[in-house]
């Protein structure tokens, strides 16, 4: 069995005592290795979940385990960028990676935080309040990596950058998965960012974990249906919640994510649960098709395989 | 509670623990800063110790001695003038010093850093939130306690070199001179640094833990100067309705004294000396002398130190409130986790 890199068990976290829940109920595994896009709107829990990985918030309930351990246990393998990628202004961007062989002591890999420094034509000696977002977030990147984590949280970390950093550092973070097993989870708004590089994901949706594990076997468990409604009498469901199974006969007995009526034209995304009528034309759905399906279907059943699927490969 | 700075749990899995250099890498200005300020101080508290003192002795005793007596001299009121207003400045300085303390700490330290995430960061390299908070409040513990500690001891002796050389000089129970020249200064410095500790995580913002800061220092003075005179039992002299009141101290009570040896209040007349009508006034009370309860100077150390350990109580329990919340704010390892990690 494959070691894993973070798993929730109805992880939940309330901020203020009367606060709305940021996370609730927040249950899935992940394995070690992988690289893990967290997705999700705005304001959806994103930010929170990485935190609490890291340890820095205590959860209100449920609990989080990173690297077979609690966060505060794991703190010294694990590497974290938060979303405004917080730097000291009034150190240069040399002290600033002296700070981090201060505060990782037996661990600190200069070579690996000069070397994304230096990638990026950052002179070492110039004020971290005087870079650029985009420097900022190499700065934040190279204090991360050369603490040799073996999990990497990055919250939002693309956001900043240009395309062609985007895709430098992206190669730089995808090398070093490749070559030390780094777990990577990175959060995003954006589908399409994450998409050829990610391998598994999490979708958070209104603090809640929506959808979880491989991205192929996600698509693989999703299809993209349509066919004529025959003689079902159209019912109004656009993308409305009751688009649940029962809704439409043809679809009783495979899990509904989204379901449309034009005129006689009936298309779905559903999760088979059997074979599909030969009749129906069917085609696999993109990844942002189907992250928009779920975000878009707030009452669709979540598919978030925890431990019982993962015994069964 | 107190085990929490002991157990540093990053410890665990890096080996050792990040040592101070990082603080010092951070807050290497305020140091230099810190540095500056007690060497000026200090070297205005010797000057004043050593040829203000001098001068401004030499120059009362001829005005006492000629000037008075003899009706021609020749002194030097600048000499005067000049120890008491070095005097008013360096006094009023290491009063003022543990605001500064408190200011720098709960904006500079704590506030900004956890406003601007810079704290967390700290936490998600290999330095747990505990640690953290504990090298913050050490390093700089030891730095104040070592500074201040040496400008208080240069005012005492810098005090005592003139105690009774100096007709202007400043009494032993004068308010500012009464804490610059022991302990209780210190004290007050270290509840500056632990209020600034204790506003920085519970405000996360630096502006208000600044002001959370200030507000701890001035507040703790002002309670430590209200409870100060009960911290050790007072004396108490009475004397005659014509002498009226003869102390020399920190006061506590004052009033009349009846012929039953009761204590009540003086209805302000003055003493019979003075004003012959006040007579009637105190035939009236039955009044038969006035009162005070005081402190004498030789009360000075047992009211420092007591208060020292009062106002040192008060920063520890706010040391301790800001490791409390920050502990909860944040994961903290639990008990017997390595067992279930197994």
């Amino acid at each position: 069995m494959t070691d894993t890199a973070m798993a929730a068990t109805a992880l939940g976290k309330r901020f203020g005592r009367r606060g709305g829940w940021a996370l609730r109920d927040c249950t899935f595994r992940l394995p070690a290795g992988r690289v893990c896009a967290v997705v999700g709107p705005n304001g959806a829990g994103k930010s929170t979940l990485l935190a609490l990985a890291a340890g820095l918030l205590a959860p209100s309930e449920g609990r989080v385990t990173v690297l077979g351990t609690d966060p505060a246990s794991a703190r010294a393998r694990v590497g974290y960028v938060a979303q405004d990628k917080p730097l000291y202004p009034q150190l240069s961007v040399a002290e600033t990676l002296r700070v981090g062989a201060d505060l990782n002591p037996g661990r600190w890999d200069a070579e690996t935080a000069e070397r994304i420094v230096s990638a990026g034509d950052l002179d070492p000696r110039k004020k971290i309040r005087a870079l650029s977002g985009g420097q900022r977030t190499r700065v934040a990147l190279a204090l991360a990596l050369g603490k040799r984590p073996e999990l990497l949280l990055l919250d939002e970390p693309m956001a900043d950058l240009d395309p062609l950093a985007r895709h430098e550092l992206m190669g730089t973070l995808m090398a070093r998965a490749a070559q030390y097993g780094t777990t990577i989870v990175m959060s995003s708004h954006v589908v399409a960012e994450l998409e050829d590089s990610c391998d598994h994901l999490l979708l958070v949706g209104g603090g809640r974990v929506r959808l979880a594990g491989e991205i192929d076997d996600l698509l693989a468990a999703h299809t993209r249906v349509s066919t004529a409604t025959g003689s079902t009498v159209p019912t109004p469901m656009d993308g409305s919640p009751d688009g649940a199974p029962g809704g439409l006969p043809e679809l009783a007995p495979h899990t509904v994510v989204e379901s449309r009526v034009t005129g006689r034209q009936l298309t779905a995304l559903v999760r088979p649960a059997g074979p599909l009528p030969d009749d129906w034309r069917t085609s696999a759905p993109s990844l942002e098709e189907l992250v928009l399906a779920y975000l878009r279907n707030p009452q669709a059943a979540p598919l978030t395989p925890a431990e019982p699927e993962e015994a069964a490969v | 509670m107190t085990a929490l700075a002991l157990s540093p749990d990053a410890s665990k899995t890096t080996g050792h623990a990040p040592g101070a250099g990082w603080l010092f890498r951070l807050h290497r200005p305020a140091l230099y800063v810190w540095i500056a300020v007690v060497a000026v101080l200090a070297a205005g508290l010797v000057w004043l110790w050593g040829p203000l003192t001098d001068s401004s002795a030499a120059a009362w005793r001829e005005y006492n001695e000629f000037c008075i007596k003899r009706g021609s001299c020749h002194y030097d009121p600048d000499a005067i003038v000049r120890y008491k207003d070095v005097y008013g400045y360096t006094t009023g300085a290491l009063t003022a010093l543990p605001f500064v303390v408190a200011a720098w700490a709960g904006a500079a330290l704590f506030g900004r850093e956890l406003e601007h995430g810079t704290a967390q960061l700290a936490w998600t390299q290999g330095l747990s939130p505990a640690r953290w908070l504990a090298t913050k409040l050490i390093v700089p513990t030891i730095l104040v306690t070592a500074g201040t500690g040496l400008l208080v001891t240069l005012h005492r002796l810098m005090w005592s070199a003139g105690d009774g050389r100096i007709d202007t000089a400043k009494s032993w129970y004068d308010n500012l001179t009464l804490h610059t020249n022991g302990p209780t200064t210190v004290a007050f410095a270290l509840t500056g640094l632990a209020g600034g500790a204790l506003g920085g995580v519970l405000l996360r913002r630096t502006m208000p833990a600044l002001t959370f800061a200030l507000t701890g220092v001035a507040a703790t003075r002002f309670l430590a100067d209200q409870l100060m005179p009960h911290l050790w039992p007072a004396v108490t002299r009475v004397t005659s309705l014509d002498d009226g009141y003869r102390s020399a101290g920190l006061g506590v009570d004052s009033g009349l004294v009846t012929a039953t040896g009761a204590h009540i209040a003086d209805p302000g007349c003055g003493p019979t000396s003075v004003s012959s009508t006040c007579k009637t006034v105190y035939d009236g009370l039955d009044a038969t002398g006035f009162y005070t309860t005081y402190h004498p100077e030789s009360h000075y150390w047992p009211l420092q130190l007591t208060t020292t350990a009062l106002v040192v109580a008060v920063a520890t329990a706010l040391a301790v409130a800001a490791f409390v919340l920050l502990e909860r704010a944040t994961a903290t390892p639990t008990r017997g986790g390595t067992e279930a990690s197994v």
